[in-house]
């Protein structure tokens, strides 16, 4: 049997970093598959059944388009560069979003494991921080709260400044 | 000046709405915005400012024709 190498991912530019609909992850990892990659990491960012304490139905996520898809795709390139990435995608839901789906997913590929890993971790951290997305919570009671913003700022002193998971250095 | 505004301000302001008057620059603009709302002060400090799709800085000279948007920290993810 002859054995030919996975097609070659579409470009991040046909991947939209916004989705009205519900995210296709398992479509989305299917088609990460590159030959010069030996792993694959997918992240899914999902809506959790609770938090502080308090029941959540689902999550509402706002954006503001034209900047957080500018910014993600920015991300991306700066990811793909720094970790020599085969494919590197993220896709984040607008709109409502039920618990047990996925609000955002990040998929990188890369020859070994460690950079798709700490790409990934990158790519999730600066998504939180930095895009202009928002996400209202609403609970089981009937209240609605936007919520859960980063709030780097109370310790860099900078509203642009931020402290991310992924860099052990910049951790307080 | 045509103001947006997203997220947790949207409980202050309307998402969109227009100013009259010289605001020069964002440390103007929140000034003006917290005389409408005093309310709104705390998360108007948190807030980055963008026009035309990019982030802007409180040096940027605003001009009555720019559409700013005012942008909550982010809570994606």
């Amino acid at each position: 049997m002859r054995m030919t190498p996975s097609s070659s991912y579409p470009p991040a530019a046909e991947v939209s970093a916004l989705s009205a609909e519900p995210l296709d992850v398992v479509g989305l990892l299917s088609r990460a598959h590159h030959p010069g990659a030996g792993a694959v990491v997918l992240f899914s960012g999902e809506v959790r059944n609770s938090n502080r304490g308090q029941a959540v139905l689902g999550l509402e996520y706002e954006a503001y388009g034209p900047l957080a898809e500018r910014l993600i795709g920015e991300i991306l390139a700066e990811a793909r560069e720094k970790w020599q990435l085969h494919i590197a995608v993220a896709q984040h839901r607008i709109g409502r979003v039920a618990v047990g789906d996925s609000a955002v997913v990040v998929i990188t590929a890369s020859a070994h494991r460690s950079e798709a890993y700490a790409a990934n971790r990158y790519i999730i951290d600066r998504i939180k921080h930095e895009a202009p997305i928002w996400k209202c919570e609403h609970y089981a009671d009937g209240t609605k709260e936007w919520g859960n913003n980063c709030n780097c700022h109370t310790v860099t002193g900078d509203i642009h400044k931020h402290i991310y998971e992924s860099d052990p250095t910049q951790r307080p | 000046m045509k103001i947006h505004v997203y997220a947790g301000l949207k409980d202050y302001f309307q998402s969109e709405f227009e100013l009259r008057g010289e605001i020069a620059n964002t440390d103007e603009l929140r000034a003006v915005l917290v005389k409408i709302n005093g309310n709104a002060g705390p998360l108007l400090s948190t807030c980055r400012f963008a026009v035309e799709e990019g982030f802007i800085d409180k040096s940027f000279k605003l001009n009555a024709h720019d559409t700013v948007v005012i942008i909550p920290p982010s809570s994606g993810g």
